[in-house]
């Protein structure tokens, strides 16, 4: 392991180029819906000096599949017998993420600064990001603050002057709306201010831990503007959340070498709460080991929970507690409901590193590459609904499968 | 607990510190907590979009697809 380390500081240091592209395959099809994305990407880092790092990437989600549209609950069902009142509706979208930065570095310290463009058919986005990093006591606490702000636009259905929430209709499909052609098109503004701050520590040579809190502030549209709910007998409308939400998230990690299995082993545990009145925890434990020289496996396992949002209903048109209206919104989404999710996943990596020159510098391997390190994952993750029924009928085979694939090459 | 605050107060103090020579393992690969920033951030946008919860992990953002 040594020797490997001291090739991949040598690399590091000769290192001019980086590229990595990584590509992730999300496939779930449970009671009514289906969804699939794939999401490739690529980044390319040009390091010409010690103090400056320019990076470019690209980012795309491909999404096809069918959600639900019109969502109620047992109670209506049940005064509606016989009649399917879950309406789904198909979805294809293709977003493009371009983006580009650059990292400063000065002694200690490095500042980062990136901009992300998104775009697909029914919502634009546009974020700027900076963080600055700085390292004290000997390389063994880093510290670091980041900003991002995201100034969003998301297509919506132009509603009659004179409609109020419980009437608006939910929007038909993303043709027109941002071609400026369509006069039923309209665009809601949406932003989102996130802070972010992490210690990292090393307290042993075999042992860091790393406390991460999150803050985000969103302002504006937050709805599906497809999904519609019924909310009353003979009476559907659009789906209705509120303006503004504040979420809040701290997470603690671990990592520590055990020497005589020669493994690692990571540990995550994730508090999260917003004025929504969702409550999350999350745990996640990971053992990662070095089968044979460059070649790593892991095996890692994820326990989530949340709780529902304050304006949670199964079922708006009345029933027994739980269901029953909630104030003055609605919502059809199930990630707002009561839920907790299992997940189990497997990666392999494979880090090749040359030999370094015989009268010193960088080795080449393949004789371009400095370094090259592919890697595969696959997970999987069960969700239990406890609340979300789609007229009653529980959701069934909610599983999610994720396959990844990445790649890093340094030139 | 108690545990944890000395270990803090140790820390700030400056008279915990890992010296150069012994950080072989905690420089390797299979000790950062972000050894694939991209990967990890995909598979952080897939599973974020399937819960109401969000951060802890990375502020950047982007764009939704999240139909």
């Amino acid at each position: 392991m040594a020797t490997a380390l001291v090739l991949s500081s040598t690399s590091a240091r000769a290192q001019v180029v980086q590229f990595d592209t990584a590509h992730t395959l999300y496939h779930e099809s449970p009671t009514r819906s289906n969804m699939t994305v794939y999401t490739p990407g690529v980044d390319l880092a040009v390091t010409p000096a010690d103090w400056i790092t320019v990076r470019a990437g690209y980012e795309a989600d491909i999404v096809s599949g069918a959600s639900v549209a019109t969502k109620a609950g047992p109670a209506y069902q049940a005064v509606n017998p016989g009649a399917d009142v879950i309406t789904t509706a198909s979805v294809h979208d293709v977003r493009h993420a371009p983006r580009g930065g650059l990292t400063l570095r000065k002694g200690d310290v490095a500042y980062t600064f990136v901009y992300n463009y998104g775009t697909e058919n029914d919502y634009k986005s546009q974020s700027i990001f900076a963080s600055a990093r700085t390292e004290a006591y000997e390389h063994n606490t880093q510290l670091e603050i980041s900003y991002a702000r995201n100034f969003d636009l998301v297509c919506d259905r132009v509603q009659a002057v004179n409609d109020r929430p419980p009437r608006f209709r939910a929007l038909e499909d993303s043709n027109g709306c941002f071609t400026g052609s369509d006069p039923t098109r309209t665009r809601h503004p949406l932003s989102i201010d996130g802070l972010q701050g992490s210690w990292t520590q090393a307290w042993t040579p075999t042992f860091a831990t790393q406390l991460l809190y999150t803050a985000q502030i969103v302002d504006g549209f937050q709805s599906s503007p497809y999904r519609s709910v019924i909310i009353a007998q003979g009476l559907k409308a659009q789906e209705h959340h509120p303006e503004n939400r504040a979420r809040q998230a701290i997470a603690a990690r671990a990592n520590l070498y055990v020497r005589p299995l020669k493994l690692a082993i990571r540990i995550t545990g994730r508090a999260y709460h917003d004025t929504w009145d969702i409550t999350s925890g999350t745990g996640e434990a990971e053992v990662e080991k070095y089968l044979f020289e460059g070649f790593r496996v892991a095996a890692r396992g994820r326990y989530y929970r949340q709780s529902g949002a304050l304006f949670w209903s199964d079922d708006y048109t009345g029933g027994n507690p739980p269901l029953g209206p909630k104030g003055q919104y609605w919502t059809g989404d199930r990630e707002l409901s009561p839920f907790s999710s299992l997940g189990i996943g497997l990666r392999l990596t494979y880090n090749i590193q040359p030999e370094p020159k015989p009268g010193g510098g960088t080795g080449r391997f393949l004789g371009i590459f400095a370094g090259l390190k592919l890697g595969a994952s696959a997970d999987a993750m069960q969700f239990y609904y406890s609340e979300y029924t789609l007229a009653g009928e529980e959701l069934g085979n909610a599983r999610a499968y994720i396959l990844g694939l990445n790649l890093s090459a340094l030139f | 607990m108690k545990t944890l605050v000395i270990l803090l107060s140790l820390s700030i103090a400056g008279c915990v510190t890992v010296r150069p020579q012994q950080r072989a393992v905690l420089a390797d690969p299979i000790m950062q907590f972000e050894g694939d920033p991209q990967a990890n951030a995909q598979l952080r946008h897939a599973i974020d979009n399937r819960e109401g919860s969000y951060g802890g992990g990375g502020v950047a953002g982007g764009g939704c697809g999240c139909n």
